[in-house]
């Protein structure tokens, strides 16, 4: 009837390829994306007096925890750089991952009323997820460039692969919330478990502290985690360290992508029974 | 009508795991389940198999729609129904078989779920019109055919929870409106919203028919799809039970409703039913079409299991959106009756009906002395009241009052 619409067929069937993605339909709704993203940060800070504000003091904050426990107290070394520095640069990436993927375990229950009325390609809860998270890193992300001028700590090429490591944090957070959000979904255990499974996870990286204190033959196991990866990339591009952890980014990066790929395939085998189990 | 396909559905099954339609599981539960079942697996239980554990809402469901059809699903409350159409809506999987949805497909199951109350009317129309698919400037070329449709006028800009309950049904209904599907597939959404938001559901189903639409509609109300549609499709536990013209399969349906159970709370166990139920004329002459003033003799059998002591019959007259109308009780009529055993015959012959031309059920309900315990509640039958002028805009009933003029 609409003459710009060509005649689609839709083929309703039990089951489909284990590796049909579909991923032609989140690029279709990806109006819907952006709509969802903007009613996510809109509905987070509306009724808020310090609005956006809140996205950057849950960082300030960690880090004037840590700065005064680890680095007055406790003196913790931070390769000679002052530890607000050190240990903030680290937690911005951890707090968007942290945030990111504890959005993203409970953002399909969240939007449950949504998914057993309406069909769309659920994908797109998840992702909208995953750049919320993003925007409040970014305004953080300004803090910390006044951060480094404060203590004239020049910048230096290595910049430029920060986008990278950005880039990389939220599909690694993402890949996790493909498979957690699901889960959730079948088990509201999952809900539970995520914060605790977070505050055990940042001590296992380097935030607190250096990644220098752990031994040089039992790196390769630390390195396994990957946000050790994306940590120390941030360090790299944001401070210049003198050489980056490669091993430990290559770890990264091989793990984000087997997660994603893996993630996006258990997501939409699920995906099915969403409407049914919610 | 052509002969181009619009819907077409084969063997279409689906089936729930019995026990597993639970709001969520807990792993705790989980794991003392799989604990629990163990002995099972080495037992060779009769009707232990996994197929006894399931529950098909819908089985073997087989028909085509062609392009410009209206077709109205009909059937009891549970009968799967809504599971066609969450499968067809591509909302849930189906179990078995398939389904070809031919041309741009719009679901209306329930309108405004995607509407979130902190956001402005303006923001939700955007969020809301992408979720059924329209694109950003599809929506930009409606909005304001959708601002007139709704009626929201300056109070789009404020936000969705400071609107009155209509506002906000109204609004998403306007977006819904506007996707301009070719097959659409409602879900009772007539039945909400005020008398003039109902009149511009059907305006609004009417255009579409015009544009050659298909539409496939759910409904409890046999009224409006008498109006709506030239072909049902009656589904019983699950299954196609019939699948033609409106008049024939609408037969069949309230035949089979008749004397069904009504799902009130605490009426499970019964010890008296109904066995049998009609509606007659005063000259004792079968009907269920009546003029509007005609009393109306409603005779049925009952059949106790038990003494019953004092019981107090109250027949309900239920339009068909779900008003009750009126209400008749042996108890308040002053007619008491001592005790019943075994089975018998009761009759009631109301007094002039002025209720407004529209289609009504008869609901029994059967309490113990006074209106304590429910003991029975069964439908009992649909008839149509009949009158030229008064429908429903004319209120429930109609009954004349003395005018004068000056004094």
């Amino acid at each position: 009837m609409n003459s710009q619409h060509y005649r689609q067929v839709v083929e309703i069937r039990p089951s489909k390829g284990l590796f049909d993605l579909e991923l032609g339909l989140v690029w279709q709704y990806r109006e819907l994306l952006y709509f969802l993203l903007m009613r996510d940060l809109k509905v987070r800070y509306k009724q808020a007096a310090l609005g956006a504000g809140w996205a950057i003091i849950q960082p300030i904050i960690a880090t004037l925890i840590f700065t005064l426990v680890f680095g007055v107290f406790v003196k913790v070394p931070s390769d000679g750089l002052p530890y607000t520095v050190f240990a903030f640069t680290a937690l911005l990436p951890w707090t968007l991952f942290a945030e990111s993927l504890r959005r993203g375990g409970i953002s399909l229950v969240g939007d449950s009323a949504l998914i057993q009325k309406i069909y769309f390609p659920r994908l797109v809860i998840p992702l909208a997820t995953a750049l919320t998270a993003l925007v409040d890193f970014l305004i953080s992300l300004l803090m910390l460039f006044v951060l480094l001028l404060w203590y004239s700590i020049p910048l230096t090429l290595n910049i430029v692969f920060l986008p990278f490591f950005i880039f990389f944090t939220v599909v690694l957070a993402f890949s996790f919330g493909l498979w957690l959000g699901p889960l959730n979904i079948k088990f509201r255990d999952v809900q539970h478990i995520i914060p605790f499974l977070l505050q055990i996870w940042m001590y296992a990286c380097p935030i607190v502290y250096p990644l220098s204190i752990i031994p040089e033959k039992y790196r390769w196991l630390y390195n396994l985690n990957p946000m050790v990866g994306v940590i120390e990339g941030f360090r790299w591009s944001l401070l210049g360290k003198e050489n980056a952890e490669f091993q430990a980014i290559w770890i990264t990066v091989i793990f984000v992508l087997l997660l994603l790929f893996g993630g996006v395939v258990y997501f939409k085998k699920m995906e099915r029974s969403f409407a049914d189990l919610i | 009508m052509n002969d181009k396909i619009a819907i077409e559905v084969s063997n279409l099954g689906k089936a729930y795991r019995l026990g597993a339609n639970r709001r969520h599981y807990e792993l705790r539960e989980q794991i003392a389940h799989i604990f629990q079942s163990i002995p099972v697996w080495f037992k060779d239980w009769p009707g232990s198999a996994t197929t006894n554990n399931m529950l098909w809402a819908l089985s073997d469901a087989t028909f085509k729609i062609y392009q410009g059809e209206n077709v109205g699903i009909i059937g009891l409350n549970g009968a799967g129904k809504s599971t066609l159409l969450k499968i067809l809506s591509r909302i849930t999987a189906p179990t078995t078989g398939r389904a070809r949805i031919y041309g741009r497909m719009g679901a209306m199951l329930e309108v405004g779920t995607g509407f979130h109350p902190e956001q402005t009317g303006r923001e939700n129309v955007y969020l809301y019109g992408t979720i059924l698919g329209m694109t950003r400037s599809e929506i930009n070329n409606k909005f304001d055919e959708i601002l007139d449709f709704s009626g929201i006028g300056n109070l789009i800009d404020t936000p969705v929870k400071r609107y009155s309950s209509g506002m906000y049904v109204r609004l998403a209904f306007a977006v819904a409106a506007h996707v301009e599907p070719d097959v659409l597939l409602l879900d009772e959404v007539l039945a909400v919203g005020d008398l003039s938001f109902q009149r511009k559901c059907m305006e609004y189903t009417k255009r579409l028919q015009e544009k050659n639409a298909t539409i496939l509609v759910v409904s409890h109300n046999m009224f409006s799809v008498k109006a709506m549609c030239q072909r049902v499709i009656y589904i019983k536990k699950g299954r196609v039970q019939f699948d033609g013209p409106t008049e024939e399969g609408i037969r069949i349906y309230e035949e089979d409703c008749s004397l069904s159970e009504l799902n009130l709370p605490g009426s499970e166990n019964q010890k008296i039913k109904l066995t049998r139920f009609e509606l007659s004329d005063t000259d004792g002459i079968s009907k269920n079409v009546f003029e509007y003033g005609e009393r109306i003799r409603i005779t049925f059998n009952y059949l106790a299991q038990a003494a019953i002591e004092y019981p107090n019959f109250i027949l309900n007259i239920v339009r068909s959106d779900g008003v009750v109308c009126c209400s008749y009780s042996t108890e308040i009529d002053g007619f008491s009756i001592v005790c019943l055993k075994d089975q018998g015959v009761m009759q009631l012959i109301t007094p002039p009906i002025k209720l407004v031309a529209e289609l009504y059920t008869i609901h029994v309900i059967i309490r113990e002395k006074g209106f304590q315990k429910i003991l029975c509640a069964q439908i009992g039958s649909n008839f149509h009241v009949k009158h030229h002028i008064f429908d429903i805009n004319f209120g429930v009933f109609y009954e004349s009052g003395k005018w004068d003029m000056g004094y």
